[in-house]
């Protein structure tokens, strides 16, 4: 490049306890130029973007801003540095109009100010996102929410913002709204700001951005020019080639005898009822992003949450589970994504945790006396490699990929028939990850049908036997075996219907 | 905590370690108790007499039930059922009347058993309306608050506000005043409940339930647990508890009136605030998930110890109120501060 970058961070790292977020990462930024910044969950985006944008002080390693090294404690004091962060969650404030929203740290506005005058003051920054159209009095809660993701980017401009951090702007919003977004990146950049497009969608990745830093296991894996890479090794750079070992083989064949039928399945946030199967003893992965109803369906055959019509088939029975309780008397064992909300006790022992389905199992007339509970729990542990000394620890004290395993080896307790894991290693260490790939097939072996729900397009393309993929609430296409090709998934998941003539 | 079974696999340190952690609430208190308890023999007259410590623990047996009662609700993460006075009250007057006027009906005047089991259907049925609102996810706090009003209210309103005398002798000495193996009636109850609670909440599936429910609701949603039936099963325990003590404390005055149990009881005044103060000197946690009976009891009798040393030391009610809002002020910071070490951040 011919110009310094404005901003350079070199050998970053960050721990958090045990876990290494980020080991060692580079990152550079020039002046009006669009990065895109990628990598699968867990491999250090967040905290990156974290440590940019000054929610994160406690790094090693150089921050430049400008040539010169900067640290910021606060995210308040990079903001007046010019880096301003636009957040997946926005903070906006509902029931105040857009203008106030804009100005709602009051800087550079009079002490007393009327909605008129910030109406005209928001002007000038609402057509620079690209809302001519919207009057700067409106409420907040009146506009789409892509809307007001513009309005949010609006906001951070109007603090004189030069480096725009934008993580997952599109994930909830639909192709038109995505598209304004996009066209708003472009303009902004070419007004000279520099913007870091945080993204799992790499077709706009590879619509938008100039340059691509590439993260993996916290290690950023050098900077790519965006015409020079396609999607394919674009994804080998993200995975890493060795990580395939990390899968065990899978099922020589699909049996085909049917164990579970799904039929009209409809929960909230899918368009259209869904209909499978899933046979005896295969590992069947639902496949989509955030908001493509993979977990919504996932979470209704458990009862967790409610389908306005449909009927399990199950070991000849025919019924819809209408709370998880339900579920689980019928051997269907539902994992969540979420392990800290509704997947563990923290605060109680590791060995209730385990039990805690099964309570009626382990105790005689109600009475608990402990013996059965603890040889129980003790092969729990065993069985899915949690330290059997710790069975007494309290949950919470254990490592992210140690808890979900307690949360998956948990359902082992009530020997289930159909296993149900929505996003099986969320926030899991690479170690940890195998460890579970590992016991899922072999509990797929032992005649245990395993469905999973991932966002995770190596996992969707390495674990499952068969695979059905979802794009915004509709199911797409289903692949076996050999058949499941990761750019064929990507594809089928970010933009089946070629929407955005990639 | 189960039994843990000797094998050799498991190291003495880890196991040691969780005792440790698990037993130092309850040593904070026994150093409390001890502190308190050379300060009585050394400062206060009377103090160190057998007399006196039956009547410490018998003031703490009245409450005391109450508290393990609400123990159950504040573990179950249902946080308290703040009509507990309110609930003792309707059902004091329920168990007055039947004793007085036998609900009408000239047969039963003065029957013990018909008395109880009109206070304790009461009590259930005012536990099981409050836990199913509970349970259908409205707030513990106002539907407990409104249901104070309406039990009190009605409570009020049946009984024209008047105190309701029955006269000695009757049926329900033995449990007010009477005494067995020279130790009163109440003590014993106070006694048998305590420990009934807990081998209930140590050994059985409920107990259990009781601390995951309290600990994450929604996992507990999510592992076949709900919070429905378990808010309607505590709060029945809880008023069952406030509808025993009513009883007795009925049948030690041999009368009742609806705001009994607002001014004339115990240290504090008001019933309501003794009971939730009792299970928090204990050092239960209110998030639900962390605590026990044991320490609600050990609460009561400490709570008890230091109320009972201001009587005789001289000081009046004011003084003592205070003293017990001291105690739960104290008790919050010094149980807040060890969670924060021992617990999981995050």
């Amino acid at each position: 490049m011919a110009s310094d970058p404005v901003l350079k961070i070199t050998n970053v790292s960050r721990t958090f306890g045990a876990i290494q977020a980020l080991k060692e990462a580079n990152f550079e930024i020039n002046e009006g130029e669009i990065m895109g910044l990628v990598g699968e969950n867990g491999a250090g985006k967040s905290t990156l973007v974290k440590i940019i944008s000054g929610f994160d002080p406690g790094f090693k390693g150089s921050y430049q801003l400008n040539g010169k090294e900067v640290k910021f404690d606060t995210p308040s004091k990079a903001e007046e540095s010019g880096i301003a962060i636009a957040q997946q969650e926005l903070s906006l404030i509902p029931n105040m109009s857009v203008a106030e929203n804009i100005f709602l740290t009051g800087a550079k506005v009079k002490k007393f100010a009327t909605l008129n005058t910030l109406s005209k003051m928001a002007r000038p920054y609402l057509d620079e996102v690209g809302l001519t159209d919207i009057d700067p009095s409106t409420r907040i809660n009146l506009l789409s929410v892509g809307e007001q993701h513009l309005v949010e980017v609006a906001r951070l401009i109007s603090r004189e913002a030069k480096i725009l951090i934008l993580d997952e702007p599109t994930a909830a919003l639909g192709e038109l709204e995505s598209r304004r977004i996009l066209e708003m990146v472009q303009r902004l950049a070419k007004n000279g700001k520099s913007i870091i497009y945080v993204s799992h969608r790499l077709d706009e990745i590879f619509k938008i951005t100039k340059r691509i830093t590439i993260l993996r296991d916290g290690v950023s894996q050098g900077v790519q020019e965006t015409k020079d890479i396609d999607v394919n090794k674009l994804v080998e750079i993200m995975l890493g080639r060795e990580l395939a070992n990390m899968f065990p083989s899978r099922a020589d064949h699909i049996s085909l005898e049917s164990k579970i039928e799904v039929k009209d399945l409809w929960p909230d946030g899918v368009l259209e009822p869904v209909s499978f199967s899933a046979y005896q003893g295969e590992i069947l992965g639902l496949s989509g992003q955030l908001g493509s109803g993979a977990g919504e369906v996932l979470a209704s055959i458990a009862g967790a949450l409610k389908s306005r019509s449909g009927s399990l088939t199950l070991n000849g029975e025919t019924f819809l589970p209408k709370s998880p309780s339900q579920a689980i008397k019928k051997k269907i064992a539902y994992c969540s994504s979420d392990r800290k909300k509704d997947g563990l006790f923290l605060g109680r022992p590791i060995f209730e945790n385990l039990t805690s389905p099964a309570l009626d199992t382990i105790s005689k007339f109600g009475f608990n006396f402990g013996s059965t509970e603890d040889s129980y729990a003790k092969n729990l542990a065993q069985e899915f490699l949690i330290d059997v000394k710790r069975v007494y620890d309290e949950s919470g004290l254990l490592s992210g990929g140690n808890q979900q395993k307690v949360a998956l080896g948990k359902w082992l307790s009530i020997k289930p028939d159909v296993l149900l894991v929505n996003e099986p290693t969320r926030g899991v260490d690479v170690g940890a990850k195998s460890e579970i790939y590992q016991r899922m097939r072999e509990l797929a072996a032992r005649g245990i049908t395993i469905i999973f729900a991932s966002t995770d397009i190596q996992e969707i393309t390495y674990l499952p036997d068969r695979v059905i993929t979802f794009y915004r609430g509709m199911m797409i296409d289903e692949h076996r075996l050999e058949q499941i090709k990761t750019p064929v998934i990507l594809k089928e998941i970010t933009d089946p219907f070629n929407e955005t003539n990639l | 905590m189960t039994t843990i079974t000797q094998d050799n696999k498991s190291p003495f340190s880890s196991k040691f370690l969780q005792f440790y952690k698990d037993r130092t609430l309850l040593a904070i208190l026994l150093s409390l108790f001890a502190v308190m308890f050379v300060y009585g023999i050394f400062f206060t007259d009377n103090y160190l007499t057998i007399t006196n410590f039956k009547a410490i623990i018998r003031d703490a047996a009245l409450y005391g039930i109450m508290a393990i009662g609400l123990t159950f609700v504040t573990l179950s993460g249902n946080f308290f059922l703040l009509s507990l006075k309110e609930t003792a009250s309707i059902c004091g007057v329920t168990f007055a009347m039947g004793m007085a006027t036998g609900f009408g009906s000239p047969d039963l005047v003065g029957n013990f058993l018909v008395s109880l089991l009109a206070a304790l259907s009461v009590g259930v049925l005012s536990g099981v309306i409050q836990g199913y609102f509970v349970g259908m996810g409205g707030n513990p706090i106002v539907v407990t608050l409104g249901g104070a009003g309406i039990l009190y209210g009605i409570g009020a309103w049946w009984s024209d506000n008047l105190v309701i005398n029955f006269k000695r002798p009757h049926d329900a000495e033995w449990l007010g005043t009477g005494s067995f193996l020279g130790l009163p009636s109440i003590t014993l109850a106070f006694i048998l409940i305590a420990i009934a609670a807990e081998l209930v909440l140590r050994h059985t599936n409920f107990g259990r339930k009781v601390y995951l429910v309290g600990a994450n609701k929604a996992a507990g949603r999510a592992t076949g647990h709900e919070n429905f039936s378990m808010a309607i099963i505590v709060f029945t325990i809880c008023s069952v508890c406030c509808a025993f003590v009513a009883v007795a404390f009925v049948a030690q005055m041999d009368s009742a009136q609806s705001n009994y149990f607002s001014a004339e009881f115990g240290s504090s005044g008001d019933m309501t605030i003794l009971v939730i103060a009792t299970v928090m000197v204990g050092g239960n946690s209110i998030m639900g998930g962390y605590g026990s009976t044991l320490r609600t009891s050990l609460g009561a009798i400490f709570i008890a110890m230091v109320d009972n040393m201001m009587v005789l030391q001289g000081f009046n009610s004011g003084p003592r109120i205070v003293g017990v809002g001291l105690m739960i002020v104290f008790s919050i910071i010094v149980f807040g501060l060890f969670a924060k070490g021992s617990r999981a951040q995050e």
